[in-house]
């Protein structure tokens, strides 16, 4: 399986220049699940960012789909994200904007056409058992509703990769099921890469996984 | 009932600093008409020993345009009936009268310039004297210049309070569209794709702003100018408004509200 993203003796700092992640070295391959653990403000979420490219590394390489997040132009990060789907804690739905379309943003920024929006929001609100939701507001969901939403929105495009950060933190055990059962078929069946950054694993997850954790600024490989 | 006020609240600050900048091409061009109209009614009067001719004349000063011969041979002729002169009398006065000349000038100057060239002229030794008639023209020009102050002050001031709204406005959007914005990016989506939303609502209000403001100055001019008996805007009142003013309007219209979205966009950083 190829690497789809390759770190090498990589360095993250906050803002002030404060390390956060410090000299990490590791790979993830095509069709990996990876659970990265840690306590709070280890670092999950910071590593989460660089990989999608919110955050460049203070040293060290990053490469993801093959390209230096060090020296990446706009344009390519535009590309290059619009083959990710991001999961957020706090969903970062557009709340004037409908489920449905909430869902197909990713198709919208791609230009597919109406027909194939619509087919695909409803295959996928139909997954994530929000059928008959598809013209309510964000705001008149539930936390997990909300959630199922966002994961609905990662998977809509089939993207290469999915990074989550924290996608069941607050939820019920329903919308959790929900989503680890989605985001374990994605990876099984499309060969989608999935990273998770969790504070516990789910106890049953019926897929080989690969278990990450931070710790004292180092990433080490667990399971 | 939000989308008429989201609607309204760029299109009113825009038709502010339309009607500012119409008010001023508009003013610009009635009173370079009504400018002209003093400057050409305007002639001030040389009076010098010999003959002289218009060369002779803007030799010490450019601004004197045109000359025009006061006729000598009527003003003698109204001595000689009162006074009823023989024909050697009639022949001294004739060389004692001087020669009177009425001359126009380039543009519309203020008392200051005229004195200035009263000098110039003076300096000629062939000049005997020159008459500005200063007093005549100071209340004139006094008042004129009082009017074009005040009304260049109050456009000026329209169009600061619009480009306050406007920025105003441009914070609102970025409290109403940020979100979005920040979603969007994260999924990829270029600037053109994330601005759609803004760009189309500015270029439809800049749009109507720019129409309403036109159709208030072809109201002005075809209908209460019209009939409004304006004695200073009656003769130039196809100067009030012209087609063209139109294209002017809605390029600036659309040129405020372009900019202001771009100024919103370029600042809506990721988190």
């Amino acid at each position: 399986m190829s690497d789809v993203i390759v770190a090498n003796n990589l360095t993250l700092a906050y803002q002030n220049g404060e390390d956060i992640i410090k000299d990490a070295t590791f790979s993830i391959q095509r069709g990996d699940f990876v659970f990265i653990t840690g306590l709070s403000g280890s670092g999950k979420s910071t590593l989460l960012k660089s990989i999608y490219g919110n955050l460049k590394p203070k040293n060290g390489s990053l490469k993801v789909g093959g390209l230096d997040m060090s020296n990446i132009f706009k344009p390519q990060l535009q590309q290059l994200r619009t083959n990710l789907g991001i999961v957020f804690q706090d969903y970062k739905l557009i709340n004037e904007w409908t489920v449905e379309e909430n869902v197909v943003l990713p198709l919208m920024i791609a230009g597919y056409s109406k027909e194939i929006q619509a087919t695909q929001a409803r295959r996928l609100l139909h997954h994530v058992k929000l059928s008959g939701k598809e013209s309510k507001y964000p705001l008149e969901l539930s936390g997990g509703e909300q959630q199922r939403v966002g994961v609905a929105r990662a998977l809509s495009k089939n993207p290469l990769m999915i990074l989550a950060d924290e996608p069941t933190g607050n939820l019920d055990e329903y919308s959790s099921n929900v989503i680890w059962d989605l985001m374990e078929n994605a990876c099984d069946q499309l060969k989608t890469t999935i990273v998770v950054v969790t504070h516990k694993i789910p106890n049953i997850f019926n897929i080989p996984y690969r278990h990450f954790m931070i710790e004292n600024k180092a990433i080490y490989e667990v399971h | 009932m939000k989308f008429i006020k989201r609607h309204l609240s760029i299109i009113f600050p825009l038709m502010a600093i339309l009607l500012g900048l119409e008010f001023f091409i508009a003013f610009d061009r009635t009173t370079k008409q009504y400018e002209k109209s003093l400057q050409d009614e305007y002639s001030m009067l040389i009076v010098s020993k010999d003959e002289m001719s218009i060369d002779d004349i803007t030799a010490w000063d450019k601004h004197i345009i045109k000359i025009e011969d006061i006729n000598k041979s009527e003003i003698i002729g109204k001595i000689n009936q009162a006074m009823e002169v023989n024909s050697t009398t009639d022949a001294k006065i004739k060389s004692a009268i001087p020669n009177f000349y009425a001359a126009k000038i380039d543009k519309y100057l203020d008392t200051t310039e005229l004195q200035k060239i009263k000098t110039n002229l003076l300096k000629n030794p062939q000049i005997s004297r020159v008459e500005t008639f200063d007093s005549v023209y100071k209340s004139n020009y006094g008042l004129f210049s009082f009017i074009k102050f005040s009304f260049r002050t109050f456009i000026i001031f329209m169009s600061i309070i619009g480009f306050f709204l406007i920025i105003k406005q441009m914070e609102v959007w970025n409290y109403i569209h940020a979100q979005r914005m920040r979603v969007m990016e994260i999924f990829g989506a270029p600037l053109l794709f994330r601005s759609k939303v803004l760009i189309r609502v500015a270029i439809i209000d800049a749009i109507i702003a720019s129409f309403i403001t036109s159709f208030v100055f072809w109201y002005l001019q075809y209908i209460v100018i019209a009939n409004g008996n304006i004695t200073i805007l009656d003769e130039n009142i196809g100067s009030v408004f012209s087609v063209g003013d139109i294209f002017i309007l809605l390029f600036t219209s659309l040129f405020i509200a372009l900019t202001a979205v771009l100024i919103v966009v370029m600042n809506i950083k990721e988190e």
